[in-house]
């Protein structure tokens, strides 16, 4: 149906795809990992027109192509469901399935028209809403499934999801892989992006690995599993993720008293993490960890309750609060958050320390440049130099500026949101490995994450929310995925399962 | 050591300068480079100020009718009431701080957007300085004689305008302020990405609000020179579009309107080069109706270059990662 | 022509500026309507309360059109047909669009236009200056600062308004066939400090014998730049209208001479006149409907006499 031969794209010092050879079948789900820069999104670039390879044919339908256009690539039948979701949110579905090909007469656009093909589409992939809804009020899972309608409209024979989970909760993911087998019962293909190895093993009919732009093996339908599907991506296996602290800790850090945020009025939430300690806090999403982070750290107001660190009290109104008091945040979303992408590491570093490397109010660049190379070396952030722009570096790299920003400083507690997203396998035990650092100098940890494998393989403890308020608290003898998730969805815990 | 934007722009000024130089040497004579000067000085003082509101990612649309309201305050206050000068301008440089300090308010905490908040200042500044005199000229009228202020503000030391000498005076300090201090690098952090420094700890308000309390203290500074350079000032005229050479001048001194960009060197060469083209339309004859014309294609192509060389530069940044890629992936993480 | 400055911004300030004392019953109404506020106008004004002294039968009064628009005059003349005027004195602000509006005033009041006329209304008839004759007056003027002839440079706000153009042909005419040029005709958009730099540039381009400033606030600028340049004297001044500090230059010799309007005379002029035309007496009237106030020269000898009667009207 589908079949890409020698594919290999050459960018002057670079090759980025290296003699790729894939077949897609009729109706299959094609599952496609790699880690970051392994040449996934190049390919998919060649896939969508957008990209010209230097050697290889595509094969549509028995027809050789050197190369797609954009247009081409959209007669053939290949639809694109990105990541960043590219709809339009002051426009209503219909509108948007049928954006830039809209029904004409007279140079009008035919609304009713329009609306009576997309609806068939809507109750085809079981959406529950019409084609006049308006995208603005859209949870992002519905508004994926507007890009599968509007991948439909067009006769896709080929659907192509890059990332298509990361902001869904739960309930959504198991819903679009529903969609998923819907559309493969109909002879719709789908080639399947993802990080989160557990939908692979869900939805794949077979998954294929990139590294380093080449195709290093593939995995059959029975043979897809986690240990497999890493050992691919990186190439080992591997090791355990949990690095045991150099002391139990007891000593209490950060005591959270009925704390109450301005997302959920009336819930509290009360929770120590100790020094030493990384805890885990887990919950599905939208439960209201990132808004308790966002309270700690002093951008919203605390409604209610009383945070004290070392027994003391604090009266936390600022980010600027927060961080005297030695409370720092990695945010969620670091390019909007965490960094200032234009600007140069080194003052990204010091961003938010400038007045130790002032005198009378001016700040001295040497001591701020030694300090960035200290900080560069010690955590091996890859960058030219200390003036190299944030924006030019990767993911992980950029997430350990983030990083050197707080350890530049005297932190006391931690939070983490999110540490790892978008952020390669490397990397990330990278990461974890600070992050076990910190909490052997006796600073408190406090790791939000969604990555079920990260919050059971990097906690000492696991705090679930729910709701708004914590569900429980579990120690490394109850950790388990079925007890996350009971917690996280309000359910005890099983008498049985607590051991 | 000049930062390419800035060597760009330099060359650019002496390119014109040359040209016209060599069609009218006058162009080059101590009277016209002196009368030159003086009006760097006038036009290069607010727009310094206006260079800091731009950084910021806002903008400052009301520097035009500041001059019109303080000034008609400033000669009532001098020429009708007999108020001794030192006060008169304590009031003016107050009253620049205190229209500042309104819009920062406006703006950081009401979060209203710059260009509403400060082009409402501009409608009412320019309507109350009318209406406080009636909508008729003021001027130092049939009293008043030079004094020392009058000197302070239109005189000549060491053979060199004031207004330009306290450009340069007022330069130094803020280019210190913007490029060494701890304030300067938070102006430019706020313009690039004001989440991400609230995020850091820095007072976001604080630092915003400070950039339209310093554009207000040097529309007031200018407010006195300008005064005492025409003499007069009518309320409806004064100033008239004056924000508009400032933010020209800014942003042909590599001020990016998106904010997070931009240096005083920058903004006063961009004055100095608005000022020799309106100089050179008359040393060289072209007709007044044309001098707008001429300015507008100089800044579109001042404008235009600098955007390709930023092209270049990003496609640059957009190349790094590629080249980077194989050596990550080669390091065993 | 301060007028002139008002004219290049609409209004924005809401409060009108309208000044409507109760009107005595059954006095008949008189009213003078200006186009703009300004200095000049506070003459007229004085011009006016003559008038109303000398006839205290009627009520007169002056509307200042604060915001220099012809919408609002349109309003003023509305609102003052509504109250039963018998007649009213206007100078036009956009005499080509306001026709309707001044033929319909002429139909119920009786209808003069001063300072600035509408040729093609029904307007009985219009009180006011001659530019043209004012630009030959200045021409003479020139002629004399340069008895061996030279090179004169003009400066005006704009070149688009009529005033601004009837004086520059007045000043031709009277240039015509002499060995004085005209060399060059700067504008400023009514920005001073612009006017101001226009000299300077004019100065240190040199080769210029004589500076000329068509609105009131050209000649104080050229003053300002000449004295400070050190050229008074070398450079002559010949200007336009009464600013204070132009009178200070003739006094003290820097500017020759400045041609001025009276403003006082179209107020009393514009009363005593509508009053003739109530009661029936036409004869006053001239074949071509104008009657012209000369324009003065104000020069040395007679600048220490303006300047007492200036300050006596304006009340500074």
């Amino acid at each position: 149906m589908l079949e890409l031969a020698g594919i290999t794209k050459v960018y002057p010092g670079v090759t980025a795809l290296d003699n790729v050879s894939l077949r897609v079948g009729f109706g299959e789900v094609l599952g496609l990992i790699g880690e970051n820069g392994a040449g996934k999104s190049t390919l998919m670039k060649v896939l969508g027109g957008v990209v010209a390879p230097t050697a290889g044919t595509i094969r549509i339908g028995g027809q050789d192509h050197a190369m797609l256009s954009v247009t081409q690539s959209m007669r053939a039948g290949i639809a694109f469901v990105h990541q960043e979701l590219a709809l339009f949110e002051n426009l209503d579905v219909a509108s948007n399935v049928f954006m830039g090909r809209e029904p004409r007469r007279f140079g009008l656009i035919r609304n009713k028209h329009m609306h009576d093909r997309v609806a068939p589409l809507l109750v085809r992939l079981g959406a529950d809403f019409g084609p006049g809804a308006a995208v603005a009020g859209l949870s992002i899972a519905q508004r994926q499934l507007v890009e599968i309608a509007k991948a439909l409209s067009i006769d896709a024979r080929v659907i192509i999801m890059d990332e298509p989970t990361s902001s869904l909760t739960l309930r959504e993911t198991a819903r679009l892989m529903t969609t998923i087998g819907e559309l493969r019962r109909d002879g719709v293909s789908t080639i399947y992006i993802s990080h989160r190895l557990g939908e692979m093993k869900t939805c794949a009919d077979r998954v294929v690995c990139l590294r380093d732009g080449r195709v290093v093996g593939e995995l059959a339908r029975d043979e897809i599993g986690h240990a497999a599907m890493i050992r691919l991506m990186i190439g080992r296996d591997l090791k355990a993720l949990y690095i045991p602290p150099d002391a139990a800790s007891a000593t209490c850090g950060c005591e959270l008293l009925g704390v109450t945020g301005t997302a959920f009025p009336g819930r509290q939430v009360t929770l120590t993490v100790r020094k030493g300690e990384i805890l885990g806090l887990a919950g599905l999403v939208g439960a209201g960890r990132t808004s308790l982070a966002r309270t700690i750290f002093g951008i919203d107001p605390v409604m209610g309750g009383e945070i004290r660190f070392a027994g003391q009290p604090l009266a936390i109104a600022s980010p600027r609060d927060a961080i005297r008091h030695g409370i720092y945040l990695v945010p969620e979303d670091r390019k909007r958050s965490g960094l200032i992408l234009e600007m140069p590491v080194v003052e990204n570093i010091t961003l938010a320390n400038l007045a130790a490397f002032a005198r009378i109010g001016l700040v001295s660049r040497d001591r701020e440049a030694s300090v960035s190379s200290t900080q560069r070396k010690r955590l091996s952030i890859r960058a030219q130099g200390n003036q190299t722009p944030v924006i030019t570096l990767s993911g992980g790299n950029q997430q350990k500026i983030v990083l050197a920003k707080w350890l530049s400083m005297q932190p006391k507690m931690v939070i983490f949101d999110e540490p790892t997203r978008g952020v390669d396998v490397g990397a990330k035990n990278e990461i974890y490995k600070i992050m076990r650092e910190l909490a052997d100098r006796g600073v408190a940890i406090l790791m939000i994450s969604s990555d079920m494998e990260e919050v059971i393989g990097v906690s000492d403890r696991i705090a679930v929310m729910h709701e708004g308020t914590i569900g429980g608290v579990l120690d490394r003898s109850q950790f388990s995925e079925s007890n996350v998730l009971r917690l996280a969805i309000g359910q005890e815990l099983e008498a049985a399962e607590v051991h | 050591m000049l930062p390419k934007k800035e060597l760009g722009l330099l060359l650019l000024l002496v390119v014109i300068s040359a040209v016209t130089a060599v069609l009218n040497p006058l162009f080059l004579s101590g009277v016209n480079l002196l009368d030159m000067a003086n009006l760097i000085g006038l036009f290069g003082i607010f727009s310094i100020g206006e260079g800091l509101t731009i950084i910021t990612g806002g903008i400052d649309l009301s520097v035009g009718s500041v001059f019109s309201l303080l000034g008609v305050i400033f000669i009532d206050l001098v020429a009708n009431r007999g108020i001794a000068w030192p006060f008169a301008l304590m009031a003016v440089l107050a009253g620049g701080v205190v229209l500042g300090a309104i819009q920062g308010f406006l703006i950081t905490r009401v979060r209203l957007q710059p260009f509403i908040v400060t082009l409402c200042g501009l409608l009412i500044y320019r309507g109350a300085a009318r209406y406080y005199t009636d909508d008729s000229t003021m001027g130092f009228g049939y009293g008043n004689d030079a004094d020392t202020l009058s000197w302070l503000a239109a005189g000549r030391s060491f053979g060199l305008p004031h207004s330009f000498i306290f450009l340069i005076l007022v330069a130094a300090i803020l280019g210190v302020v913007l490029h060494k201090s701890v304030f300067g690098r938070y102006l430019f952090a706020v313009g690039k990405n004001e989440e991400a420094a609230r995020y850091a700890g820095i007072d976001t308000n604080l630092v915003i609000a400070g950039a339209y309390v310093l554009s207000g203290l040097l529309a007031g500074i200018s407010t006195i020179f300008l005064v005492f350079y025409t003499n007069s000032v009518s309320p409806s005229t004064f100033g008239n579009f004056y924000e508009l050479y400032a933010i020209a001048a800014a942003v042909l001194g590599g001020c990016s309107l998106r904010g997070g960009e931009g240096s005083i060197l920058g903004i006063v060469l961009g004055t100095a080069l608005l000022q020799v083209l309106q100089n050179l339309v008359n040393i060289l004859g072209i007709p007044s109706s044309l001098n707008f014309a001429v300015m507008g294609t100089v800044i579109l192509l001042g404008v235009f270059a600098d955007q390709q060389l930023q092209k270049r530069r990003e496609a640059a940044i957009a190349a790094a990662p590629e080249r980077a890629r194989p050596v990550a992936v080669a390091e065993p993480g | 022509m301060k007028r002139i400055s008002a004219h290049a911004l609409t209004g924005i300030f809401a409060a009108s500026l309208l000044v409507t004392p109760a009107m005595a019953q059954g006095k008949k109404q008189l009213a003078l309507v200006t186009n703009a506020a300004a200095d000049f106008w506070t003459i007229a004004k004085r011009g006016v309360e003559k008038a109303q002294k000398e006839h205290p039968d009627y009520a007169m009064e002056v509307i200042v059109t604060g915001q220099a628009t012809a919408a609002e005059q349109r309003r003023e003349l509305d609102d003052l047909l509504a109250r039963g005027l018998a007649g009213v004195s206007i100078s036009a602000i956009d005499p080509k669009n306001s026709t309707a509006e001044f033929n319909k005033v002429a139909a119920k009041a009786a209808l003069f236009t001063t300072d600035s006329d509408a040729p093609q209304s029904d307007r009985a008839v219009y009180i006011g200056t001659d530019n043209v004759a004012a630009g030959r007056q200045a021409g003479e003027e020139i002629k004399k600062a340069l008895p061996k002839g030279g090179k004169v440079v003009m400066f005006v706000g704009t070149l688009d308004a009529d005033n601004a153009r009837e004086r520059v042909q007045g000043i031709k005419d009277a240039l015509a066939g002499t060995n004085i040029q005209i060399a060059d005709i700067r504008t400023d958009g009514v920005d001073f400090a612009k006017a101001k730099s226009n000299v300077q540039d004019a100065l240190a381009k040199g080769g210029v014998d004589c500076l000329v400033g068509l609105y009131s606030y050209n000649t104080p600028q050229i003053y300002s730049a000449v004295k400070e340049a050190g050229k008074a004297g070398v450079v002559k001044i010949v200007g336009f209208d009464e600013d204070p500090q132009t009178l200070r230059g003739i006094a003290e010799g820097t500017i020759e001479s400045t041609i001025v309007q009276q403003p006082f005379e179209f107020g009393y002029q514009s009363m005593t006149d509508l009053i003739k035309y109530i009661n029936g007496d036409k004869s006053f009237i001239p074949a071509n409907k104008l009657i012209i106030i000369p324009t003065r020269v104000i020069a040395k000898a007679n600048v220490a006499e303006f300047q007492t009667t200036m300050k006596q009207l304006l009340g500074k």
